[in-house]
């Protein structure tokens, strides 16, 4: 064997094991190189509180399967550009949520949970692994990358045909047609799932009942005119699958609490500002995330940054869901998204050492903890220039 | 008539040694051709001169005696005054010093004004009025001092012993080098405590007004002075002109630091300003490195400088993880807040670290208040500096 | 530093209020301290070195100045990093400046980085520089002109001499030509970005300024025949 693989074994626990394939020329002093901060297990189906604080690897096929049309942060996208490689931190909220959903009866009404944090904490990229681990495990996902960007950032807005004063946003919700698609071919590709009922989209353009889903969002895709009328039927045919068993699913749905937050930057042709609750799609999502359907789970993050900055005064999600979107959630499962702790703190610097992102020099870890205060997006920003 | 004239010849000073001169060679005309009457003249001039000078000189030292006898008499008053007051405060007077007055009057004679110098005190008479020159010549008009045409002879006087020391020191320098012997450098004059007794004190100590050029050739000459390899073989000479200068760290001791229920020591360090910041800073000993600001972490601040600011202190003793910081503060922008903060967070720590360290602190600059503010505006100005536009017509 | 002698001198001559001799160093007159605070000397290194040399003894009477609020005693503080700030920033905002360099830097790092990891061998890996300072001190130091043109007049003709730059001045020039280098952009272009790949290219003697500077020494060439009107 040209490498020679040489296996350490903390004195500890088992989860500082750590296995490198060493050539002797490559590395010179083969025994003092750790690389703790690196996870052995890149299978999210397998992740356990051991490997807390550890980064793990998301192949290619995964990351394009999954995040082609969003779900990961922009400052993350550039980093993993940047180091040639998409690692994702193992935080202990993260492996709660998927203990929990591993244990969960799914005879049960839905579970729902909340994420919430401070800014920059980390619910996105938490979200993104507990996508990565419902895929892996054949959940039916229904993801929704980001809310602020329907309504912060909406693309076209046009009058609803179907539902009198109601707004459509056609061109986002054909966009998120094509990101269900993506992440759930494997699934939707079997023509396991199909509607119940027929719909009528025109004089000539008609949907049979028990055709498969896939062609709901096809016809999405294809007719944008139609988009936002599609998401909603395929929310209600989703529920409706779940119930009766066909399928699992996990709603996963970032910056929830933008779909309650009244100031949005949608606005009418006659320059009107719209309520969240008069535009067609946001019915979907709140439909889908209610508890009254079974085999499924639900999760959301409530972020400070869905909403516009004078409102931006607490990251607690009582405040920001409000009173309506508070009891739409009720009862839920609180996630708090903590900043780094201090073993997390050093795993990440070492990471950055070893991806010749900083140079070192002592005393830096003190200083940059200090300085970020511990949060993972400050510590990027701390980071940046050194 | 001869005879008369070289009488009157003896009896004149030095001041007419010109005349004298000039007399010289007019006697012997005069014995030549004996015009008397220009004699006689000289005669009447000198004598008549002689009076003049011996009214100034007698109304000079009238002056100075009567200012002898004034500051005799107030002595005794205030020797009699302060037995008085030793008495009255139960003291012995023997005993009774300076201080002991000054601390009587403070008591006796309570002040509220806010200058100090318009408040009761009771000095010797040398403090309080101001110091003449005894007389400087005697009665004939010969001054003492042999440099008191100068005009200021006693600093002339000093100048002229530094610049002898310097002479003598080259040549006893020069003799050392002949046989062969070096300066003790263990014994080499060490002069970084001190510093050269300024201008006023100066003024005071010569009893006479010196320029502030002055002022400059006598530092220089001391400089020179001490220059010299044997520079401490006059070391008594040139300490008589120095002030002991406050080592800048003792200046101010670090309080100690109390106690909290917990049993954890703390140091709480008010009246931090910079700028129109103000704060309060508590800093509690065995501690985790945790920092509040107003309540919120150090993300209070959103710039990073300010924030490095904020940890310098503790960066540069290496007591980030070592306590705990507690800051209110209000008032000013960011950067002052921040300042503020540092500068309370390092004020405080001294109660916690040794002398070396405070030392070390001091010299980067931790330690100085920076009363810097802004500079106003001037009237018939843009701004602080800046001028309006000059237009040329 | 100055020596003890010329540290006293100034405590006394200055404190008199006499008008300063030309051997003594000048402090900022402009300044809102006593003139006889000395600069801090913040950085645990150069503090190390006085220790050890003993110089600190004479410094124990004399008053400093309050650290600046862009000091600090951290590795990552950098005195030219922060000169270099100055000149970028406009209108007072140093907050922006400062972020400016910071993304340049990291702009810097990011492409270095995709270099690094498009080569293929280790030793071509070795020489790709990732750390942005060297590369920045590397930029500057390359940038730097020894001669430049001063106009001299000679029997009512302005000849241009060549004359040669101190070293703070030559310094000043290079950072500052970087930096008009960096402005010469396409609007969609940023600041931060262009001011990375100037700074590339010129820790490597390539690019726009290294070019400024190498027609600058051309014409200071050109012209050496005027060099003796600087004494004429």
């Amino acid at each position: 064997m040209l490498k020679t693989a040489l296996v350490f074994v903390s004195k500890r626990k088992l989860s500082f094991s750590k296995v490198k394939y060493l050539s002797p020329t490559a590395n010179p002093q083969p025994q003092e190189k750790i690389q703790s901060f690196r996870s052995v297990e890149h299978d999210p189906l397998k992740h356990t509180y051991n490997h807390v604080g550890q980064f793990y690897n998301i192949s290619k096929e995964d990351r394009n399967h999954l995040f082609n049309y969003g779900g990961l942060p922009k400052t993350y996208l550039t980093q993993a550009k940047t180091f040639n490689e998409t690692c994702v931190m193992i935080r202990q909220p993260t492996i709660d949520v998927i203990e929990c959903l591993k244990n969960i009866d799914y005879a049960k009404p839905a579970v729902r949970f909340v994420i919430y944090g401070k800014k920059g904490s980390g619910k996105s990229l938490s979200m993104a692994h507990i996508l990565h681990y419902a895929n892996r495990s054949n959940f039916l996902v229904v993801h929704v990358p980001w809310v602020g960007n329907w309504m912060r950032r909406c693309q076209e807005v046009s009058n609803s045909d179907t539902k009198e004063g109601f707004i459509n946003l056609n061109v986002d919700a054909a966009a998120w047609l094509l990101h269900f698609k993506t992440q759930n071919s494997h699934l939707l590709e079997k023509e396991d799932l199909k509607i119940a009922q027929d719909y009528v989209w025109s004089k000539r353009e008609k949907t049979e009942k028990g055709s498969p889903l896939l062609d709901i969002v096809n016809h999405g895709i294809n007719r944008i005119k139609f988009a936002s009328d599609c998401v909603v039927i395929i929310a209600d045919e989703i529920k409706k699958l779940s119930n009766s068993g066909v399928c699992k699913t996990l709603v996963a749905i970032d910056g929830f609490n933008a779909f309650f937050y009244p100031n949005t930057r949608v606005f009418t042709e006659k320059k009107e500002k719209v309520h969240p609750h008069k535009v067609v799609i946001t019915e979907a999502f709140l439909n889908l995330t209610k508890n009254d359907w079974k085999n499924s789970a639900v999760i959301v993050t409530v972020d400070e940054i869905a909403v516009a900055e004078e409102d931006q005064i607490s990251h607690m999600p009582r405040y920001l869901l409000g009173k309506e979107g508070f009891e739409h959630l009720d009862p839920f499962v609180p996630i708090p998204m903590e900043n780094y702790n201090q073993k997390e703190f050093k795993s990440v610097m070492d990471y950055y050492r070893d991806r010749r992102w900083i140079t070192p020099y002592p005393g830096q870890d003190e200083e940059v903890s200090a300085l970020s205060a511990n949060n993972p997006y400050n510590l990027i920003k701390v980071c940046a220039p050194l | 008539m001869l005879k008369t004239v070289f009488n009157v010849i003896k009896t004149k000073h030095i001041q007419t040694n010109q005349g004298l001169q000039c007399l010289g060679p007019f006697t012997t005309q005069a014995c030549k051709f004996s015009n008397t009457s220009q004699l006689c003249h000289s005669e009447k001039q000198t004598h008549e001169e002689k009076q003049n000078i011996s009214k100034a000189m007698k109304a000079y030292l009238d002056r100075a005696r009567e200012h002898d006898e004034f500051m005799n008499e107030q002595n005794q008053e205030y020797q009699l005054g302060k037995r008085h007051l030793a008495n009255m405060m139960g003291e012995s007077p023997e005993t009774f010093t300076q201080h002991d007055v000054d601390n009587a009057i403070e008591y006796l004679f309570p002040s509220g004004l806010f200058e100090k110098k318009a408040r009761p005190m009771m000095k010797p008479p040398e403090e309080v009025f101001p110091q003449r020159k005894a007389a400087e010549f005697d009665e004939t008009g010969r001054p003492h001092h042999f440099l008191f045409y100068t005009g200021k002879a006693s600093f002339y006087q000093v100048l002229h012993d530094t610049v002898q020391h310097i002479v003598d020191l080259n040549r006893f320098e020069d003799a050392m080098i002949r046989k062969g012997m070096r300066p003790d450098k263990d014994q080499k004059i060490n002069l970084s405590g001190y510093q050269w007794i300024d201008k006023d004190s100066l003024e005071a100590k010569l009893v006479e007004t010196i320029g502030d050029k002055d002022y400059e050739s006598f530092v220089q000459a001391f400089e020179r002075l001490c220059s010299l390899p044997y520079s401490y073989k006059v070391k008594d000479f040139i300490m008589e002109y120095r002030k002991p200068l406050m080592s800048q760290t003792k200046a101010h001791d670090a309080p100690k630091p109390q106690y909290d229920e917990n049993g954890r020591a703390f140091v709480t360090t008010y009246e931090c300003l910079r700028k129109s910041a103000r704060g309060d800073v508590t800093i509690r000993s065995p501690g985790t490195g945790k920092i509040s600001i107003n309540g919120e972490d150090i993300t209070y601040f959103d710039l990073l400088q300010c924030r490095e600011q904020v940890i310098f202190p503790l960066l540069f003793t290496n007591m980030i993880n070592k306590v705990d910081i507690e800051a209110n503060v209000e008032g000013g922008g960011s950067s002052g807040q921040a300042g503020a903060i540092r500068w309370g967070i390092a004020w405080g720590l001294r109660s916690f670290l040794d002398q070396e360290t405070i030392e070390k602190m001091r010299l980067a600059g931790l330690l100085t208040r920076d009363y810097r503010t802004r500079e106003r505006k001037k009237p018939g100005q843009q701004g602080a500096r800046r001028k309006f536009t000059w237009k040329k017509r | 530093m100055a020596t003890i002698k010329t540290l006293f001198n100034k405590c006394q001559i200055l404190k008199s209020k006499t008008p300063l001799l030309s051997t003594f160093i000048q402090q900022n007159g402009m300044s809102q301290y006593p003139t006889y605070y000395i600069n801090p000397i913040y950085k645990k290194d150069a503090l190390e070195a006085l220790i050890k040399s003993g110089e600190d003894q004479n410094l124990k009477h004399i008053p400093t100045r309050a650290a600046l609020n862009n000091q600090t005693c951290s590795t990552a503080h950098d005195d030219l990093v922060n000169l270099f700030v100055n000149y970028v920033m406009k209108d007072g905002l140093k907050p922006l400046a400062r972020d400016l360099v910071a993304q340049s830097f990291e702009s810097v790092k990011r492409l270095q980085l995709e270099k690094y990891h498009k080569c293929q061998s280790e030793e071509e890996k070795a020489k790709i520089e990732l750390n942005p300072k060297t590369i920045f001190y590397t930029a500057i130091n390359n940038c730097k002109p020894i001669l430049h043109l001063t106009p001299i007049k000679r029997g009512g003709v302005r000849y241009q001499v060549p004359v040669p730059l101190t070293d703070k001045k030559s310094e000043f020039l290079s950072m500052k030509w970087l930096i008009a280098a960096a402005k010469e952009k396409d609007s969609t272009v940023r600041f931060h970005l262009q001011l990375a790949r100037e700074l590339i290219d010129a820790a490597n003697n390539t690019g726009r300024v290294i070019k400024r500077k190498q027609d600058l020494h051309r014409q200071c060439e050109a012209n050496r025949a005027y060099a003796h009107y600087r004494w004429s």
